[in-house]
C-alpha cells in the first residue's frame, strides 16, 4: 500500500528485528513507565500501614534478631565478630534475589490483564520488580550500618565498592526473574514450587552460618556450584569482611550475572509474543 | 471469504490488515503442572491442536472513523484489538497501523485500586507512554474532564465504578491517540454514565481520532458507527454500513431462531392414533406464496394453513386458532363458525386455509394454538396448545409504529 503522506507508519507486523533487541529498544522508551512501576509498587506495599516504608528498614532487623537468637545457641559463635552484622548483611541481599525474582514473577502473571490490552514492553515488570527491590535494599543498608556501628565493626572504605557488587546482584536477580517469569506463564504451578525451592536454597547458601561451619567433604559442593553463595560473597566482602574482592572472588559473581541476565532475557524476548496467548 | 473493504471517500486508511491470521496452539489436554508436562514431554504425549482465532481477516478502518466489531463470544473480535494494540503478532498475514494506539483502561488492567486518583493518572500514562512532565501538563485537563473534583486523591478504590470510567476516558481522552480501542466497556454504569461515554467517544471522533469499538449492544453499534464489521468464527462475514451489518448480523440470528421456532412447532407433533374421529394433522404458516415461513412484519400477508384427517365423518365440524402473545395475552381467536364456513368433514384428508390480507401485529414472538370443534354437543375434538409459533419483526422494513400490540392501519388527516 501507499504510505500516505502526514500519517507514518508506527507499526507494521512484518517489519520486525529481532525480539531480542526490540525489547531492549523499547525499554528505553518506556523508562517512565518502570519508574512509575516502582513507584506503584512502593507506595502500595506499604500503603495501609502506619510505619510505612519504615517496615523496609524493620523487617530485615526484625529477621536479624530472630537469627541471631536461634542460631546464637546453635553455632558457637564467639569467635566470630558481630554476628549480627554478619547475617543481617547476608540476609539483605538474600532478601533482595529472593523478592525480586518472586516479584517479577508473580507481575506478569497478575499483569497480564493489562498485558493483553495495551502493548508495554513485557520485561517491563521484571525490571520494575528488579527497581522496587533495589529501593528496598538502599533502604535497608541504614539498619545495617547503624548494626555495625553498634556492635563495634568498622565501616571500612571498601563500602565504596557496594554499588558494584549490588549491579552485579542485579543483574543475577534479572536474568532468574525472567527466567522463571518465562516458565510461570506456562506453568502456574511454578509460583508456588519456587517459593519452597527458595527456603531450600536459603539454607543451603551460607547466610546465617560461616561457611566454614560446613563439613570439608562437600562444602565445595555447597559454595562453587551454588551461585547465590558467589553474589552473597561479594555483597559481603566490602561490608562486613571490609576488604575489596580478589579478581577470581570478582569475576566469578559477574561471569555467573552476565551469562544468567543474557539466557533468561533471550529465553523470555524469544517467548514472550506468545504471554498474550497464555495469560 | 475476504469481502472488499468498503474505502469511505474521506480520510485516509490508519489500519490496514491483509490476509491477517492468527493460530494458537492449544494442548490437546489441559496439562496444568510442570511435572505433568515434563512427563509428557519425555513421553512424547504433548499434543497440540491449532486454533484458528482469525483466519484470513482483511479489512481496512480509515482515519476518522467509528468502526465496529460485532460477533459472538469467541468470533476473534478481542483477538483482532490485541493485534492493532499491538500485543499479538499475527501468524500470517501483514497488520499496520499509522499512529498511536490507547486503550481505554479500567479497574484491574491499568489502575490500581490503593492508589489515588492521581497516581493512577500518572501511571496509566506511562503505560501509554508518556512521560511524567508530559503528564504533569496534561494532568489538569484530565481533571477536569473527568469532573471527579477533590476526589482525585483520594484511593481508587472509594470510587463509584462511574467515577473510574471517567477517569479512565479523561486520560485516554487527552492522550490524543489516532487510534482508539473501546472493548465493551460502554455497557457498564448507569443510563447517565452512558450518555457521558457516548458523549466523550464523539469528543475523541472530533478531535479526528479513529474509534475500533467493540460490543454486544447493537444500537450502541448503531447509533455510534460508521461501518462496522461482524466476525464468525474468525472470518469477516460482513462488512460495510454499521446499520446494514448489524441487519445483517441479526437477521443470521434470527435464522437460527427460525429454526429453532421450526423444530419446536413439528415437536410433539405425531399424529396419535388414540384419536377416535378426527386429528389436526398439520399446521403451516405461510406466506404469501405459500412457503412456510416464521418471521414476518407488520402488513405482511399471512395464511394459516390447518390440515386435519379424519376417520369418521362429521357433520359439522368447527375449525378455528388462537393467537397469543409470548406473555400469554390472547389476541385474537378466529374460527370457521364465525364466518360462517359449513365444514362436513368426510373420512380421509382435509383443511382450511386462513388468509390475513395484512398482519397488523407489531414485532413480537407470537403463540399459535389451533382446535377442531364438533359443533354439535361442542366437543373439542382435537386441541394443538401453542404448539405453533412466528416471530414478527420490523427491521429493516418501513413500519415506523411500535407501541402496544397491534397497529389499526388507521389514517389521520387534519381537520
Amino acid at each position: 500500500m501507499k504510505v500516505q503522506p502526514g500519517l507514518s507508519v508506527v507499526y507494521d507486523s512484518t517489519r520486525r528485528g529481532s525480539a531480542v533487541f526490540e525489547e531492549l529498544r523499547e525499554i528505553l522508551n518506556y523508562r517512565h513507565l518502570i519508574w512509575q512501576l516502582v513507584r506503584r509498587d512502593i507506595l502500595t506495599r506499604y500503603k495501609r500501614s502506619f510505619l510505612g516504608v519504615a517496615w523496609t528498614m524493620l523487617n530485615p532487623l526484625g529477621m536479624m534478631l530472630v537469627w541471631t537468637i536461634a542460631f546464637s545457641q546453635v553455632f558457637k559463635l564467639s569467635d566470630m565478630p558481630s554476628y549480627p552484622s554478619f547475617v543481617l548483611n547476608g540476609l539483605l541481599a538474600w532478601t533482595f534475589f529472593s523478592q525480586t525474582t518472586t516479584a517479577a514473577m508473580v507481575n506478569l502473571v497478575w499483569g497480564g490483564g493489562l498485558l493483553n490490552r495495551i502493548y508495554i514492553p513485557r520485561v517491563s515488570f521484571a525490571l520494575a520488580a528488579v527497581g522496587t527491590g533495589l529501593v528496598n535494599l538502599l533502604l535497608s543498608l541504614v539498619p545495617l550500618v547503624v548494626v555495625m556501628l553498634v556492635t563495634g565493626m568498622p565501616i571500612q572504605w571498601t563500602f565504596i565498592f557496594v554499588p558494584v557488587s549490588i549491579l552485579i546482584l542485579c543483574a543475577f536477580a534479572l536474568g532468574v526473574g525472567l527466567l522463571i517469569s518465562t516458565w510461570a506463564v506456562y506453568f502456574p504451578d511454578i509460583t508456588e514450587m519456587y517459593q519452597i525451592l527458595l527456603t531450600a536454597w536459603m539454607f543451603l547458601t551460607p547466610i546465617m552460618y560461616p561457611e566454614e561451619f560446613l563439613p570439608q567433604a562437600y562444602r565445595v559442593y555447597i559454595t562453587s556450584l551454588n551461585p547465590m553463595y558467589h553474589m552473597v560473597k561479594l555483597f559481603r566482602i566490602p561490608i562486613y569482611f571490609g576488604r575489596f574482592p580478589t579478581l577470581m572472588e570478582f569475576l566469578i559473581p559477574l561471569s555467573i550475572a552476565v551469562v544468567v541476565l543474557v539466557i533468561g532475557w533471550v529465553v523470555f524476548a524469544r517467548k514472550s509474543d506468545e504471554f498474550a496467548y497464555r495469560i | 471469504m475476504p469481502e472488499k473493504p468498503i474505502a469511505s471517500a474521506a480520510g485516509q486508511t490508519i489500519i490496514q490488515m491483509e490476509n491477517v491470521s492468527v493460530e494458537y496452539r492449544v494442548p490437546q489436554e489441559q496439562i496444568g503442572t510442570f511435572k505433568e508436562y515434563m512427563i509428557r514431554l519425555v513421553q512424547g504425549k504433548v499434543k497440540h491442536r491449532i486454533f484458528n482465532a482469525l483466519n484470513g481477516v482483511s479489512l481496512s478502518v480509515d482515519q476518522g472513523e467509528v468502526f465496529g466489531l460485532i460477533g459472538q463470544n469467541g468470533a476473534g473480535k478481542s483477538t483482532l484489538l490485541k493485534l492493532v494494540a499491538r500485543v499479538l503478532r499475527p501468524t500470517h498475514g501483514r497488520v499496520l497501523v499509522m499512529g498511536h494506539v490507547a486503550p481505554l483502561l479500567e479497574v484491574g488492567a491499568g489502575f490500581h485500586p490503593e492508589l489515588t486518583g492521581r497516581e493512577n493518572v500518572f501511571l496509566n500514562g506511562a503505560m501509554l507512554g508518556f512521560s511524567h512532565d508530559e503528564m504533569e501538563e496534561k494532568f489538569p485537563r484530565i481533571v477536569e474532564f473527568s469532573e471527579l473534583g477533590d476526589f482525585i486523591d483520594a484511593p481508587l478504590r472509594t470510587y463509584s465504578s462511574g467515577m473510574s470510567a471517567r477517569l479512565g476516558f479523561a486520560v485516554a481522552t487527552d492522550s490524543q491517540p489516532d487510534i482508539l480501542i473501546v472493548d465493551e466497556i460502554l455497557s457498564v454504569g448507569d443510563e447517565a454514565f452512558q450518555h457521558k461515554s457516548f458523549e466523550c467517544i464523539q469528543s475523541i471522533k472530533a478531535k479526528g481520532a479513529t474509534i475500533l469499538l467493540v460490543s454486544h449492544t447493537m444500537s450502541t453499534i448503531e447509533t455510534i458507527c460508521q461501518r462496522a464489521a461482524w466476525l464468525h468464527h474468525g472470518k469477516i462475514v460482513s462488512v460495510g454500513n454499521s446499520i446494514e451489518v448489524v441487519d445483517r448480523y441479526l437477521g443470521r440470528i434470527y435464522d437460527e431462531e427460525t429454526k429453532h421456532l421450526i423444530e419446536k412447532s413439528h415437536r410433539g407433533f405425531h399424529p396419535q392414533e388414540g384419536k377416535d374421529s378426527i386429528e389436526i394433522s398439520q399446521v403451516k404458516i405461510l406466506n404469501q406464496q405459500n412457503n412456510e415461513q416464521l418471521i414476518f412484519h407488520t402488513g405482511e400477508p399471512m395464511q394459516v394453513q390447518i390440515e386435519y384427517r379424519a376417520r369418521q365423518p362429521i357433520d359439522s365440524l368447527e375449525i378455528g386458532f388462537a393467537i397469543h402473545r409470548q406473555d400469554g395475552v390472547h389476541i385474537t381467536g378466529p374460527n370457521t363458525a364465525f364466518d360462517g364456513l359449513e365444514i362436513k368433514a368426510e373420512p380421509g384428508s382435509g383443511g382450511v386455509v386462513y388468509s390475513i390480507p395484512s398482519l397488523s401485529l407489531l414485532e413480537g414472538l407470537y403463540n399459535v394454538t389451533v382446535a377442531l370443534v364438533n359443533r354439535d354437543g361442542n366437543i373439542i375434538l382435537d386441541y394443538h396448545d401453542r404448539m405453533h409459533s412466528f416471530r414478527v419483526e420490523n427491521r429493516g422494513h418501513n413500519v415506523t409504529e411500535r407501541y402496544g400490540l397491534m397497529t389499526l392501519s388507521g389514517e389521520w388527516r387534519l381537520l
